[in-house]
């Protein structure tokens, strides 16, 4: 009975107490919860880091390092959106054929542009720096990697984009170069010059991709 | 350089500048143009094409034409100058000399970027950079180690084209420098600028500041031997692949770094989209 007796100014203070621990242990929480979050932005550069720079060295021929490379591309970038990007103002233009093919092209190209270009950050550690929220669903992760000989270290950003299969990256912005932006600015140049048509462009692609002799 | 001139012949206006492939001749073409100033200049899309003209302004290459030319006949001063030797040096100097020769010009342009940084009125660039220098040339033995790097004064390069960005100067139309490479009207104004803000330009020994430049160049295109590589053998567009890397390149040299302005990108969950899932597979997809 006398535990159920109406508090006294004791048991309020205890209770006071208690109430303001749990504060306390909230307040440790709430901070707490947003690391985590960005934590699987984080955890999921740092993985895919880890395998685009293991997969110039983790391969012996071209031909493996292409698949490798390929299976990044598609399971861990967001290609479709990447692609739209790259094309610009064409992709409004664009038959739904063109944009089929300017897509699977695209994929190809990219496999040829970059399957190759890591070769020199094979197991480099990547150091994540800062997660930066740009909007509701993308992230941009920034990281680096040293560079030897005394340089600056290199900077990579990682443009996350939250999916609906999952994180995926839609950029990569190596010391300030966006991937994204040069394809898309090389891409109007092609396609100016083709006297305004996609065909143009994917005639081009279609040379740059088909392996010749 | 067939993708080149390839895109050269495309174009109506560049007709007269497509190069023809002896290194002289396009030498010489190149002065004519350049002195007559001869059909150097793009044609801007129909003012009513909106979009078109946004992106001719965006693209800021007014002189595209001539600029491809100059670029054309780079590509082929570097392919049987520049690049002969880089390939060379690159293969047969051992890494380590090549770091020394690389430590040593950067101090010694250390003094620009000081100038630079005072006139951008960036103290604490300026206060490391003259702490590198002064580490760097005595205990770094006259800058052949970067001794001021390895104990975290890594510093960066400052010139006088970002100075004049800092300052609020626009970056002018795209220029492709002879031998010099991908510029802005900004910037190459900065490059002036610099040569007379230079202290070792007043020193009277003639054939070290020659070394020194051929040096630089030599330098830099070792360190990006693979990226060039790379580059040329997989773009569509290498004239424009490298326009678009200058601009990107100066404004994260401008802004030291700070996280440039993003692009938008499409939101795959538009209309656009929707309608093409509903394409594949509309019996999913009660109307509404």
């Amino acid at each position: 009975m006398k535990r159920k007796s109406p508090p006294t100014g004791r048991h309020n203070r205890i209770a006071g107490r208690r109430w303001a621990g749990l504060l306390v242990v909230a307040a440790l929480l709430i901070p707490a919860a947003r690391p985590a979050a960005a934590d699987g932005v984080e955890s999921f550069v740092h993985d895919t880091a880890e395998r685009v720079f293991a997969s110039y060295s983790g391969s012996d021929t071209d031909e493996q390092r292409a698949r490798v490379f390929r299976e990044l591309l598609t399971g861990s970038f967001e290609l479709k959106t990447i692609a739209r990007f790259t094309l610009g103002r064409y992709w409004r233009v664009a038959s739904p054929d063109q944009r089929k093919e300017y897509r699977r092209l695209f994929e190809e190209f990219l496999v040829l542009a970059y399957a190759n270009r890591f070769r020199d950050l094979s197991g480099v550690e990547l150091r994540v720096t800062s997660v930066r929220t740009i909007n509701k669903r993308d992230r941009l992760v920034l990281s680096e990697v040293d560079a030897g000989g005394g340089r600056p270290p290199i900077r990579i950003g990682w443009r996350v984009r939250a999916t609906k299969h999952g994180l995926r990256v839609v950029d990569v912005i190596v010391d300030g170069i966006s991937m994204s932006v040069t394809q898309r600015d090389q891409f109007a140049a092609a396609i100016r010059s083709a006297g305004g048509k996609i065909d143009g462009l994917l005639t081009m692609l279609r040379d740059k991709t088909t392996p010749r002799e | 350089m067939a993708l080149i001139s390839g895109f050269g012949e495309r174009l109506p206006s560049t007709e007269g500048c497509s190069p023809p492939r002896d290194p002289l001749r396009i030498l010489a073409a190149l002065l004519v143009v350049g002195v007559l100033g001869s059909s150097g200049c793009a044609t801007p899309p129909p003012p009513d094409d909106a979009e078109a003209v946004e992106s001719f302004r965006r693209t800021n290459d007014p002189l595209e034409p001539f600029n491809r030319a100059v670029f054309a006949v780079n590509i082929e001063a570097d392919r049987y100058i520049l690049k002969p030797v880089a390939y060379v040096y690159k293969e047969t100097v051992p890494q380590p000399a090549q770091d020394a020769v690389g430590n040593f010009l950067r101090n010694l342009g250390s003094p620009v970027v000081f100038l630079n940084s005072v006139l951008q009125g960036d103290v604490d660039h300026a206060g490391e950079t003259l702490l590198r220098f002064l580490i760097n040339s005595t205990a770094g033995v006259a800058g052949v180690a970067d001794v001021a790097g390895e104990i975290g004064l890594v510093g960066r390069n400052e010139d006088f084209g970002q100075t004049l960005a800092v300052w609020g100067a626009d970056e002018g139309p795209y220029l492709v420098l002879p031998f010099l490479g991908p510029s802005n009207a900004r910037d190459a104004l900065g490059r002036v600028v610099d040569y007379f803000g230079d202290p070792w330009t007043y020193l009277r020994y003639e054939k070290f500041n020659y070394s020194r430049r051929g040096a630089e160049i030599v330098d830099a295109r070792v360190r990006n031997y693979d990226l060039i590589r790379d580059l040329e053998k997989t773009s569509v567009d290498y004239y424009a692949a490298v326009r678009s890397l200058y601009r990107q390149d100066r404004r994260d040299a401008i802004t030291n770094g700070a996280e440039a302005e993003l692009p938008a990108f499409p939101d795959m969950l538009d209309e656009e989209d929707d309608l093409e899932d509903e394409e594949k597979k509309p019996a999913d997809r009660p109307a509404q």
